[in-house]
């Protein structure tokens, strides 16, 4: 099937490629990106060959991997909840937002609610999952009612989310031992997630990222719900033709989403922080790299997780190229940039050939 | 006969004379011979203990000539021509005077992922020291401490140290103070503009240094403050310090780690005729301002960094007599400078001006406005510092006393500052 034809330049679908050929093509992406790369860190004076065994060496080391890990958590919650919207045919963009609001619902519970002490944790999570979910609801409600496109709305709650996060730390959860600095006091130790000794993977919310990627993966592939949800993806006009419920199947996904989305929020705060800080500092950008690791994946929730491990490889390995190369950080993004994209284009070249006159790729 | 006899008798004689004399003189070689052999000995004894202290000597100087390892993890990008820059000067300029320091920067660091860079940095690079130049790293920095407890650690801008952790902070409120005084004299519309990053103590406390300068020259005055919640934001600060010309301010102060706000006031005046001045922050910024930019506060971060760095090379400095090593430096040591430029204390083109104005000083008499800025940057730099800024009697805005008449302020209150000084009509956000 011809799909566009400019000055000869021809671009046709290909055949669906088997899962073999998938893997190979994004194998086939990262030595590209190494040998591109390469030439970047020739001209900046380095050994290229020196430069990709430190980089791999010092990452694969047990210290590097638990860091790696560590980074890996929020990433693979924040993909597997977008995975969820976005087979559900929702552009959930808004998933930092929904994360800095399971943060702020974990931090309600640890200091201002009096309960039970052995019961703290376990309520932080499910609030900060109820925080994100709601955060992810009204988008949906909005788009599900009023046709409001969910892109803009959920990009602009981020910013309102921000907001909230800095409202309170320098308002009225300001720490009363901070110094007048904006950061809330730091948690009670009964709602500190529990860690691997010697490191700081906090392995209840990994065990439970993992978990949901197995469990979202059944719902698409095993439940009528898991359907139902990406028939309603592809419009209002086809599920109300076939009589699917719309709005709730929509807003379904957008709970899951935002709860899962949410969680990774809990999990830096409660792992990671152990305070609430300002926005910038709590999330660092994850649900925006989630959107990344929710396309690399393919938009399967079993490849969510390498493609989360790849994103926290390429987010721990900056500070290699930084503090053993002596690189500046410009170079260690170009480096993560280059790897993304051959990644995306290879991604494209598999479903797509391109042909000009001749020559065909 | 004759002839055997005699030869006989000088063979007896020589024999007894012989005998005569080498008894005599016999005993006075051996004497001799043992005071010899004494003085060797010791000699030799010396000689080793000199060779062995030799051998010790070298050894210590291969000890010297392995360089001390030093890393420096900033918060910003090291181009941010303001904090993140300041601090990789001073490391770039520590590297040119101290022959034993090798320096490793790394830059936009996040709070979370602090922890690791120090690791990387002790484990892997083999650091003997690291600065941590972020509020932020605070809690990574004390711990680290607590995970390695024979490196050395120091942090800036926080107040957490234990035996192996230190804190330093290059402190401003004393030219915020100057500037200030400017500010009131230059001013025509008697309105002011602060264009602050964080509602934190340290930002609340330059800008109530700055309205206290205000007011001593020019009690009509009033300052407003707008918020950028970021250090680093130009597009916010152009729009800040816009939105506070159209109040009516044509004097601009800000705390933000871009030249924008001098741009902005050097476009005014230059571009639209209506004259804002400004004053540097951090770096040097008169060539973004050369018409506008009148002062400001520079900041020499290698002042501390070498008293640090060479106490801990000669050893003064070890990880275990830390915990009550605070640097709190201002004039008076030579870490901070007043100027629109390092050497130009102020804008050659505003010197007639400020010559040319004069006050009725409560302290001084008649004074002109330049000579009140020199006057009162003498005292401050003096030993003593006879002068200080937050002197009372201040009230807040609210109109209660917070300093009686005669007392200063001290380091914990002006650390944990929250309110503002009376003649602000902005809020501290809470």
């Amino acid at each position: 099937m011809k799909v566009k034809m400019i000055h000869g330049l021809k671009i046709e679908r290909r055949e669906e490629p088997g899962l073999p050929a998938r893997i190979l093509l994004k194998v086939l992406a990262v030595i590209l990106s190494f040998l591109f790369s390469a030439i970047l860190f020739a001209i900046s004076g380095i050994d290229p060959w020196y430069a990709y065994t430190l980089i791999f060496v010092r990452s694969f080391t047990y210290s590097g991997l638990a860091e790696i890990t560590t980074k890996l958590i929020p990433i693979l919650l924040c993909t597997v909840g977008l995975i969820v919207a976005f087979k559900a045919g929702i552009w959930n963009i808004g998933a930092e937002g929904q994360l800095l609001l399971g943060a702020v619902g974990a931090t309600w519970i640890a200091l201002f609610v009096d309960v039970y002490d052995p019961l703290r944790l376990p309520l932080a999570l499910l609030v900060g999952m109820i925080f994100g979910a709601s955060w992810a609801l009204i988008p949906i409600i909005l788009k599900v009612r009023l046709n409001v496109n969910e892109i803009v709305s959920t990009l602009m709650m981020n910013y309102v989310a921000s907001g909230i996060v800095d409202y309170l730390v320098y308002g009225p959860w300001k720490g009363a031992r901070e110094w007048g600095f904006p950061y809330t006091d730091k948690f009670p130790d009964t709602v500190w997630l529990p860690l691997i000794p010697g490191t700081r993977i906090h392995w209840p919310t990994l065990i439970f990222g993992v978990f949901s990627s197995i469990m979202v993966y059944m719902l698409f592939s095993k439940t009528v719900l898991g359907f139902e949800m990406k028939v309603c993806g592809q419009g209002r006009k086809i599920a109300d033709y076939l009589g699917m419920p719309y709005g709730s199947r929509l807003m379904i996904a957008m709970v899951i989403s935002g709860g899962l989305v949410g969680l990774a929020g809990v999990g830096e705060v409660c792992g990671v922080h152990r305070r609430l800080r300002y926005a910038s500092s709590i999330s660092s950008g994850y649900g925006y790299t989630a959107i990344i690791g929710a396309w690399l994946s393919g938009l399967n929730p079993l490849g969510s997780i390498p493609s989360a491990f790849l994103l926290a490889f390429l987010l721990t390995g900056r500070d290699i190229i930084q503090v053993s190369l002596g690189l500046p950080f410009a170079t260690s993004n170009i480096f993560n940039g280059c790897i993304l994209l051959s990644m995306l284009v290879v991604e494209a070249l598999g479903r797509y050939r391109v042909r000009w006159g001749r020559w065909t790729i | 006969m004759k002839v055997v006899a005699a030869a006989l008798l000088c063979l007896i004689t020589g024999i007894i004379v012989g005998y005569l004399v080498g008894s005599r003189f016999g005993v006075v070689p051996s004497a001799e011979y043992e005071r010899i052999r004494t003085e060797y000995t010791s000699l030799k004894a010396a000689y080793d203990k000199l060779s062995s202290d030799y051998s010790n000597v070298l050894a210590e100087l291969n000890v010297l000539k392995k360089p001390l390892k030093v890393g420096f993890i900033y918060v910003g990008p090291i181009l941010d021509y303001g904090w993140t820059r300041a601090h990789d000067d001073a490391r770039r300029y520590l590297e040119q005077i101290f022959p034993w320091i090798e320096t490793i920067p790394v830059e936009r660091v996040l709070e979370a992922d602090c922890p690791r860079v120090i690791d990387r940095l002790i484990t892997e690079e083999k650091c003997d020291v690291v600065f941590t130049t972020s509020f932020g790293f605070m809690d990574a920095t004390y711990e680290a401490g607590e995970k390695y407890p024979d490196k050395i650690f120091f942090h800036c801008s926080g107040y957490r140290r234990r035996a192996n952790v230190g804190t330093y902070f290059a402190e401003f409120y004393q030219l915020y103070y100057l500037n200030g005084l400017i500010a009131g004299a230059l001013t025509k519309t008697n309105k002011i503009g602060y264009v602050a990053a964080y509602p934190i103590p340290e930002v609340v406390r330059h800008i109530n240094a700055f309205a206290l300068g205000v007011k001593e020259v020019n009690p009509d005055a009033r300052v407003d403050v707008r918020w950028l919640f970021a250090w680093y934001d130009p597009s916010k600060a152009r729009e800040a310090a816009e939105a506070l010309i159209a109040w009516g301010a044509d004097v601009l102060a800000f705390t933000e780690d871009s030249p924008t706000v001098v741009e902005v006031c050097e476009e005014y005046t230059t571009k639209r005729g209506k004259p804002v001045y400004s004053f540097a922050h951090y770096s040097p910024m008169l060539r973004f301002g050369e018409n506008s930019c009148v002062s400001g506060q520079l900041v020499r971060w290698e002042v501390i960094y070498a008293d640090i760095l060479s106490k801990i090379r000669s050893g003064y400095y070890t990880s275990k007599n830390l915990e009550n090593v605070d640097y709190w430096w201002m004039l008076r040591e030579g870490a901070v400078e007043l100027g629109a430029d390092y050497g130009v204390p102020i804008n050659p083109k505003f010197i007639p001006i400020l010559k040319g104005k004069y006050m009725d000083h409560p302290e001084f008499g008649r004074i002109s406005i330049y000579d009140l800025v020199m006057k009162r940057l003498e005292q401050m730099s003096e030993d003593t510092v006879i002068f200080d800024p937050f002197t009372g009697p201040i009230y807040d805005n609210k109109g209660s006393l917070k300093v009686k008449p005669g007392r200063r302020m001290t380091h914990d209150e002006l650390w944990t500052i929250d309110w503002f000084v009376d003649n602000i009509i902005a809020e501290v956000p809470r």
